[in-house]
């Protein structure tokens, strides 16, 4: 007795078992813990996840290109800093947006040049503008004391309710269906997946695999940057390490949702969706009373379980697609 | 689906007296990759003391065996006996412990350490390293040098780097690798690959030295004039299948290539029609590709051929002899240092590959695996993917465009599939070199080149791959074919040109005219070519 075709695909489906695996948690910490459901704090706790769900978006986009890019969680604080204290400085929401971002981008130009310019390992790359950028906002708040603007409109931009919930969800949201569609429904984005999957045979085909490399770092810094803003932009303050981390939780996320280290597959909303269950496990830990530490180890080993039953999970659905492949090529079982 | 295979006993050579049970025996072994059947049932006898050659052409089915025999692989299906008791040979541990040792065609010797180290390498027990893991290197000299010296390796060469050794030294170390564990049963996977003619005679006495000695020889070739010289049987694989064991006293030329291609034979060496007008009316036309004296440095120099609209120019010439390395100058893959590609008149300018596809330029690599699909997109992906302009407007993809684009070179190609949005990874050999091929198709060359396009590849496959190179010709293209396979050039050129050591050393015209009589000559004017000295 095997499964049919249509259980194949859906377990085939990349996304699947994150998905499952969210919806799993969430009911669960629901039914145990009743403050967790409670649309004020779940609201709260969405709204905090959201600089993570950003650049989980932007790191899944760097692996998935056959890269990876570290630096997003030093290039998000500090992104954050520079444009709280262009607010500060008085020049206006507008400029403050554009200096976090462009601050994000210009991380992620420098990235893309020492990268594909000099074919410099990302890893180390990356490693080196973090602790680049992490020491940049050390300097910026041991200067001035980045500790909030009298701009309500800057504050505004994360913070407004719309929809139920607030301004800042729903651009993480809109930047998560953005990425994606990029990456699936544009000739960039395929540029992007066939380069993950191997830069000799893309090159081959024709790609300029430099090119479309140093645009993914451009994007990822950018994101990275934005995020730096809609995080200033809800705390109204920022502190030197506040987002030191960030970028394991979003390799992290990534990986949970089906995004392999080594390129080329994978997608972002499912990396969008590890990150959410990762959000959940820390806010039912916390509700629970349970110790940080505990709660760590406890993450670290859902990441192993999850990567590990993500892949047998794949082997499944591709042997059940060969078995189908062959019955419809007519190939001798 | 059990296949029976054809096989004919094996009588014993030189008449010795060989103990009926066989050092090895393999029973109707079977093993596929997802859809791809790669062995199909291949049984084989193997006596101690015999040079036991194991011949096929690209995909027959010889480097699974051999994946098998080295416990690389697990087979599907049947037996595999060491003096007369089943075993499972599962690792390359187990297949050492078994007395069973391969040499790969690749060299598994690591280039940066020395001979000695090379050796050490799997026996640090033997070399008394055992406790805290210190190798114990003066041991090992003692145990191997003479061993070593035997196969020409002195010991001022075993405390030499690997790197620096010539193609038949690394060899002999792989073979006193080998012998250093005593085994019963070496498997030799295309030794004489990448050696010069004196180096081979060297080898092939490292062989009948080792046959001395009683080891039992698995000689993976598919040249043809070795067998006769050296090996005492033959066992022929086709499609997947062993279909013969003779003893090669018994066997001719002819009927051993009859053995090896089969029926088929006649299919792939039936030549082109309609050659004569393609030639002769084009003197005045402007060349499709023209190459002007292009060099890379260290790599080739002064490569200069032209080949006209219609016309297939073969590439014959030694793996490593520099055709790959033009092919990929011409792709934009890599910069030439001096000369001029132009096509159809137009000089070529190289930003990237792009700058080649848009001049009408196109390739099909070498490696299908490695370098030709993308093998986790689907068909309809990897066709479209060297020209998504034509499916796309302003960055965005449109799939029914680039669907019916896939469908069409689908149904033009006779491409197998269980549809357009199938991933690659899943067709067989043969399917996915046909969307390399439309791939390429999709960016409408002038000139396409061809890098080994049967490589791995069924002989059916093969047989259709043959026929689009000719009709992809007879429409308009102009092919180059790179190819090891001098039948291969034989069969679909209208000339060979021939690489030695980064040169064209010379031209072989009017091949598709010669009668076949002929063809034995033109093979041995190509062989001598390439492989002439420096």
């Amino acid at each position: 007795m095997m499964p049919g075709r249509r259980f194949s695909r859906l377990i085939g489906t990349d996304g699947a078992a994150i998905a499952i695996a969210l919806l799993l948690v969430g009911a669960l910490f629901a039914v145990t813990v009743p403050e967790f459901a409670a649309v004020g704090n779940l609201r709260y706790f969405v709204a905090e996840e959201v600089p993570i769900l950003v650049i989980t978006a932007a790191i899944a986009l760097t692996i998935i290109v056959g890269g990876i890019d570290l630096s997003v969680g030093a290039v998000l604080g500090l992104s954050a800093g520079v444009s709280l204290w262009t607010s500060m400085s008085g020049l206006g929401p507008v400029p403050s947006v554009l200096a976090g971002v462009g601050t994000g981008a210009l991380f992620g130009v420098v990235n893309g040049l020492i990268i594909v310019g000099l074919r410099l390992n990302d890893f180390i790359v990356t490693l080196g503008t973090l602790n680049v950028a992490a020491g940049l906002l050390v300097v910026l708040t041991g200067r001035i004391q980045l500790t909030g603007t009298d701009d309500d409109a800057y504050v505004a931009i994360a913070r407004t309710p719309l929809l139920g919930v607030t301004t800042g969800i729903l651009i993480a949201a809109a930047v998560a269906v953005l990425m994606h569609l990029l990456l699936r429904y544009t000739t960039f984005g395929r540029r992007v997946r066939a380069t993950g999957l191997g830069v000799e045979p893309a090159r081959v085909a024709g790609i300029d695999t430099g090119r479309v490399k140093f645009l993914c770092y451009v994007v990822s810094g950018s994101l990275a940057g934005l995020g730096g803003v809609l995080l200033a932009s809800r705390l109204n303050s920022v502190q030197a390490a506040m987002t030191s981390g960030y970028e394991l939780t979003a390799v992290a996320a990534a990986v949970l949702g089906g995004v392999s280290l080594a390129g080329g597959r994978g997608g972002i909303w499912q990396a969008v969706l590890g990150a959410l269950f990762l959000a959940t496990l820390r806010q039912g830990f916390r509700l629970l009373g349970v110790d940080p530490m505990i709660f760590a180890m406890i993450t670290g080993l859902c990441i192993i379980v999850g990567v590990v039953a993500d892949r047998s999970l794949r082997d499944l659905a591709n042997r059940l697609t060969l078995r189908d492949t062959r019955r419809s090529i007519g190939v001798a079982q | 689906m059990n296949a029976s295979t054809a096989r004919r006993a094996a009588s014993p050579p030189g008449g010795t007296a060989v103990p009926d049970t066989p050092l090895l025996r393999l029973r109707d072994v079977q093993k596929s990759f997802g859809n791809v059947r790669a062995l199909v049932g291949a049984s084989l006898d193997l006596h101690a003391g015999t040079i036991h050659a194991l011949m096929g052409s690209n995909g027959a089915g010889k480097s699974t065996l051999l994946n098998v025999l080295a416990g690389l692989l697990e087979p599907d299906h049947g037996s595999v006996e060491i003096d007369g008791e089943a075993v499972t040979i599962g690792n390359p541990q187990r297949a050492q412990q078994l007395g069973l040792r391969t040499i790969h065609q690749e060299l598994s010797t690591v280039p940066d350490l020395t001979v000695l180290d090379n050796l050490l390498v799997g026996r640090e027990k033997e070399s008394g390293a055992g406790r805290f893991g210190w190798l114990n290197r003066g041991r090992t000299a003692r145990q191997l040098s003479d061993l070593a010296a035997e196969f020409g390796i002195t010991r001022l060469d075993l405390a030499t780097e690997m790197s620096r050794l010539g193609a038949l030294k690394k060899r002999a170390v792989e073979i006193v690798k080998a012998l250093a564990s005593e085994p019963k049963i070496l498997v030799l996977d295309e030794p004489t690959s990448g050696l010069e003619d004196h180096e081979k005679e060297a080898l092939f006495d490292h062989m009948a030295q080792l046959r001395r000695r009683g080891v039992a020889l698995i000689w993976v070739t598919h040249h043809l004039d070795e067998v006769f010289r050296l090996a005492d049987v033959a066992t022929v694989m086709r499609d997947g299948r062993s279909v013969a064991t003779t003893a090669v006293a018994e066997l001719t030329h002819a009927s051993l290539s009859r053995q090896m291609f089969g029926e088929s034979v006649e299919l792939l060496a039936d030549r082109p029609a309609a050659r004569e007008s393609g030639c002769s009316s084009s003197l005045r036309e402007v060349p499709a590709l023209r190459v002007h004296g292009l060099s890379r440095r260290g790599v080739f120099k002064d490569v200069s051929f032209e080949v006209r609209s219609g016309e297939v120019l073969g590439f014959a010439g030694l793996a490593g002899s520099g055709r790959t390395e033009v092919a990929r100058v011409l792709m934009g893959l890599d910069r030439a240092d001096r000369g001029v590609v132009e096509v159809n008149g137009r000089t070529v300018r190289y930003r990237s590959v792009r700058s080649a596809h848009r001049a009408g330029l196109a390739m099909v690599p070498e490696d299908r695996k490695q370098l030709g699909i993308l093998g986790e997109l689907t068909v309809a992906e990897n066709i479209s993917v060297s020209r998504l302009r034509a499916v796309s407007r302003a960055g965005l993809l449109d799939r029914r465009k680039e669907n019916a684009l896939a469908q069409s070179y689908v149904e033009d190609l006779r491409i197998k599939t269980p549809g357009v949005s199938a991933k690659v990874r899943n067709l067989s050999g043969g399917n996915q070199q046909k969307v390399v091929i439309g791939r390429c198709l999709n960016t409408e060359p002038t000139a396409l080149i061809f890098d080994e396009p049967t490589q791995g590849i069924d002989i059916h496959a093969k047989a259709e791959v043959y026929r689009l190179v000719r009709s992809l010709a007879e429409q308009g293209a102009a092919v180059v074919l790179i190819s090891s396979e001098i039948s291969e050039l034989l069969t679909l050129s209208d000339r060979v040109v021939v690489m030695s050591r980064g040169e064209l050393v010379g031209e072989v015209g009017e091949v598709g005219r010669r009668a076949s009589q002929d063809e034995q000559s033109v093979k041995d004017q190509i062989v001598a070519l390439a492989t002439r000295a420096a």
